[in-house]
């Protein structure tokens, strides 16, 4: 049985720089969020350029260098290939910063500390991100 | 071994979702890093709807460093926080080519006037 649930309309971009003829954003589907799609509407619905829903934002940083907060103190500065609506990700050039906070026994003073690490090609799942943003700028 | 799931509900959602191209990864070797900052590294055998992740030949690290050889490992798809996607891995090529594996399957039986997947909508 489908679980009919209230309509939402979710995108999933890929605009990749590996696809050089395809100028503007590549491969653009739409789709319900509920499985129950009647076969005329899978039709492909034409991008929308206007910023409509809070996802939508996240579309407008497609192919840039976006930084993501994650849970657990963990932090990701990539460039935004591909996203879907859980906010599954793929990021290319990631640079991952998790940081701990040491507590010295006798001072009690908080040690930050920060542990990074670079990946070529990750893909994120979605219900780890917390927010997602352009990158900071330092200062 | 199954190219594309049986299930209706399950090619809907994974046509509509980046689980897709995790799909395209079967036989490649990836590193999937857990929530519980272990890692598993293997090849995939493969990855549902709900990202739930089979791997054979599976060097495990948990999160102390320790090394663990396993056959066979089931990753609920709620536990994996990162997959490492392969550097010779054209994204775009494999999103593509699940896709047409989905609607080739959805378009089976239409043409020879079969059952269609999907009922048509009646106005």
């Amino acid at each position: 049985m489908f679980i009919v649930s209230s309509r939402r309309r979710a995108l999933c971009y890929v605009k990749t720089r590996f696809f050089a003829d395809l100028a503007t954003s590549a491969l653009v589907r739409s789709f319900d969020a509920d499985s129950n799609i009647m076969a005329d509407e899978v039709e492909q619905q034409p991008t929308t350029n206007t910023v409509e829903e809070p996802l939508d934002l996240i579309r407008l940083s497609l192919d840039e260098r976006i930084y993501v907060k994650m849970r657990n103190d963990r932090e990701l500065r990539g460039r935004l290939h591909a996203y879907d609506q859980h906010l599954n990700m793929i990021l290319g050039d990631v640079e991952e910063t998790v940081t701990t906070v040491e507590i010295d026994e006798e001072t009690y003073e908080e040690l930050y500390k920060s542990t990074k690490r670079n990946i070529p090609m990750l893909f994120v799942r979605g219900d780890g991100v917390v927010l997602v943003a352009p990158p900071l700028r330092v200062g | 071994m199954a190219m594309v799931v049986n299930s209706i509900r399950e090619r809907t959602i994974t046509e509509n979702s980046m689980v897709i191209l995790l799909q395209g990864l079967q036989g490649e070797v990836t590193t999937v890093d857990l929530r519980n900052e272990s890692t598993a590294r293997g090849r995939v055998v493969n990855v549902d709807a709900f990202m739930n992740v089979r791997l054979e030949d599976v060097l495990y690290r948990d999160r102390l460093g320790q090394l663990t050889q396993l056959q066979d490992l089931f990753i609920t798809g709620r536990n994996i926080r990162y997959v490492h996607i392969p550097d010779h891995m054209d994204i775009m090529k494999t999103i593509e080519s699940q896709l047409a594996k989905i609607h080739r399957v959805r378009n089976f039986g239409s043409e020879g006037g079969g059952r269609k997947e999907f009922a048509k909508k009646t106005k």
